[in-house]
């Protein structure tokens, strides 16, 4: 008996409210879920990971212990490296568009151009044999370790194959298509 | 806790709202007021179907400058390639560039009808005649917005279409002032990049703000004499 003179929880009015109210929200989702898709970036057409072929000024067999080469991503077909490691702002699978082919007391390493601190592309002092980041003034070793701050992690390797000649190499990478 | 219905948390928003501004006052003074029964009619409607689609044109025009490029140097130009890109690449592209161009066609029938409705009804005689001639000016707008929109998809039909309408332009008496506007319009001596860039301005930035302020004025105007009676 107590429980029939009890407030009802949900009243017939109170759920025609809500019912009502979700059939509106559904109708502005349903409205403005097309501008939503539209807004999502469409897939690039022609884009494909694969090895990129890279002419360097610089033979590797020529490459003086302690020098680097430059290198750039081709801009015909628009494409970009991706980092095999990484850390900072770095990381494995991000890309980069460009990278240094350097000769450290004989081992050979290509590493990305991009700052582990922000970004920044490194640029290779040749006095002091050290890469080093004009934005924020990171320093690394030609082997690619920090030498000097802000930035706390070492620069990324590319994942490279010596090409059919010593100044041809194959870096992998993608081609952005677009 | 009972639940509350739907209308309680609306109520609470609004007050929250009323009590730092009073949103409530504002919004029943535009909106609000009786319709006579001579309105009561379809053809009535004509103005409000045209405001509407201008509000899909701006809508659907800014979606469109998130993936245009207004560059025809080249080719295939940007401007066409992209284009192509929001048809057939871009999710739902062609669904909003077909709202876009169709609205478009449909605005310039409308905006005739309710000027057709606006003449029959006598709605342009005194004290209304400076609305009826904002409207004039938001027509000759909505027709320069058509005019430039044409040429932005920088295909052959767009290019030619505007050759042609720049060349009617250029027959302006006297010689030296169809010559000037001539080149004023195409930005150089041939229809080419610069006149793409000038068409783009004036069909994104310049006719828009333009025909906001009319669209504004037009409505201003409308609530001080209300809705005419019929001859």
């Amino acid at each position: 008996m107590a429980e029939a003179l009890a407030p009802r929880r949900v009243t017939r009015r109170t759920f025609l409210g809500w019912w009502l109210a979700s059939l509106l929200t559904a109708t502005v989702i349903t409205g403005l879920a097309p501008i939503l898709v539209y807004f999502w970036p469409a897939p690039p057409k022609g884009q494909k990971k694969g090895p990129i072929n890279i002419a360097l000024q610089t033979p590797i067999d020529q490459l003086q212990d302690g020098n680097a080469v430059k290198f750039d991503a081709p801009r015909s077909p628009n494409s970009a490296f991706i980092m095999a490691d990484g850390g900072g702002d770095n990381a494995p699978g991000e890309l980069a568009f460009g990278g240094y082919v350097v000769n450290n007391q004989g081992k050979v390493n290509v590493f990305a151009i991009n700052c582990s601190h922000l970004g920044c592309s490194v640029a290779l002092n040749e006095a002091a044999k050290t890469f080093d980041c004009p934005c924020h003034g990171s320093r690394f070793r030609l082997d690619g370790t920090v030498l000097h701050g802000p930035a706390e992690f070492p620069l990324s390797h590319l994942t490279w194959k010596q090409g059919p000649n010593p100044s041809a190499i194959e870096v992998d990478g993608i081609v952005l298509g677009f | 806790m009972a639940i509350p219905h739907p209308r309680e948390i609306q109520m609470a928003v609004v007050d929250w709202l009323d009590e730092r501004y009073p949103f409530t006052k504002a919004v029943d003074e535009a909106l609000y007021q009786r319709v006579p029964n001579f309105a009561n009619a379809f053809y009535y409607c004509f103005g409000g179907m045209v405001f509407i689609l201008i509000a899909f044109q701006l809508l659907t025009g800014v979606l469109l400058a998130l993936y245009y490029v207004p560059d025809a140097a080249g080719n295939p130009a940007p401007a066409y390639t992209s284009v192509q890109f929001i048809q057939n690449s871009v999710y739902l592209g062609w669904l909003i560039r077909g709202v876009h161009f169709w609205s478009a066609n449909l605005l310039i029938i409308m905006v005739l009808l309710h000027m057709a409705r606006v003449y029959w009804t006598g709605s342009y005689r005194a004290p209304r005649e400076l609305n009826w001639i904002v409207g004039v000016l938001m027509l000759l707008l909505v027709l320069v917005l058509s005019l430039t929109g044409y040429l932005l998809p920088w295909d052959t039909k767009a290019y030619f279409a505007t050759e042609v309408t720049i060349k009617i332009a250029g027959l302006t008496p006297p010689q030296q002032v169809g010559m000037f506007l001539k080149e004023l319009l195409q930005g150089g001596p041939v229809v080419g990049p610069p006149t793409l860039q000038r068409f783009f301005t004036l069909h994104v930035f310049v006719l828009p703000a333009l025909i906001v302020l009319l669209m504004y004025v037009h409505f201003r105007f409308i609530r001080a004499h209300g809705i005419s009676e019929p001859l």
